[in-house]
């Protein structure tokens, strides 16, 4: 009796464990072609902290105070940079990200090595200032 | 013969944790002898400032090309043109992380340790530059793999 009822949880054990591939978490990514046009963007401030959940993968912050720069515009929205924080998407894997912006909202993020787009399900309000 | 298993497990725990140890200049004294990085270059620093999963110490790629070894409490660092990177650990599986790299740019990656299934996941990571030049300082110059 005792012996099947180990058999049994090794079996569920082996089941569970082989459900936790480790590869299965990936962001979304379509690929999308940047643009950088003539007539440039204004940088802005970020005027409030803003708490990104992206539905898979981990949450990010974009902190108070830090300063964007436009460097291109995919069919998603603009394409912004920072270099007062680091900024990355996490999965299984890590890729560096800029923010992509549309009519005030952050609605996903632009991966300059992979050169795709990642959307976010639910785009949060941009606080910004305009800064020269 | 109890004692016969007791010293064969204090060899044993020897040879693991001397196997781990970590040789090599420690960061603020090897510093005044890292040279600046050629005009056209940035600088990736790779590092891995804990003891945690010391035995697992898998290679580490840039582009697909071996460039160090993830070994605890040790760093190395690169020079390259700036583009596009990807930097990659295998365990059980394959780690990554995409970065660029600006001309005169320096970066830091940290190496960090995940739970697997059989062995730990040692997985690359892209700090803050003032995080990285704090942690980097406990860690020893342990080179490039050429």
């Amino acid at each position: 009796m005792k012996k099947s009822v180990y058999f049994l949880i090794g079996c569920l054990l082996g089941i569970l464990l082989n459900a936790c591939a480790f590869d299965l978490v990936h962001i979304k990514q379509i690929p999308t072609q940047i643009e950088s046009t003539n007539l440039s963007k204004p940088s802005f401030e970020l005027e409030k902290e803003v708490n990104v959940d992206p539905g898979q993968g981990y949450r990010r912050k974009l902190k108070q105070g830090t300063k964007w720069n436009y460097v291109g515009t995919v069919s998603y929205g603009d394409v912004f940079r920072s270099k007062d924080q680091i900024l990355t998407v996490e999965a299984s894997n890590i890729h560096e990200a800029y923010i992509v912006v549309s009519s005030g909202k952050l609605v996903g993020f632009y991966l300059p090595v992979e050169r795709s787009y990642s959307p976010l399900g639910d785009p949060p309000i941009l606080y910004m200032k305009e800064i020269n | 013969m109890k004692s016969i298993s007791k010293l064969f497990l204090f060899v044993m725990v020897i040879f693991m944790v001397g196997g781990c140890a970590t040789s090599g200049p420690k960061f603020t004294e090897f510093a005044p002898s890292i040279s600046n990085m050629a005009p056209d270059t940035g600088r990736i620093y790779i590092y891995r400032p804990s003891a945690a999963g010391a035995a697992v110490r898998p290679d580490v790629k840039l582009n697909g090309e071996v460039i160090g070894e993830a070994i605890s409490y040790g760093f190395f660092y690169v020079d390259r043109k700036p583009g596009n990177y990807e930097i990659m650990t295998s365990t059980e599986v394959d780690r990554k992380l995409s970065l660029t790299l600006d001309e005169g740019q320096t970066r830091y990656v940290r190496l960090n340790i995940s739970i697997g299934f059989f062995v730990g996941h040692v997985y690359p990571e892209l700090v803050e530059n003032e995080e990285g030049k704090k942690e980097i300082e406990d860690c020893r110059y342990i080179g490039q793999k050429k």
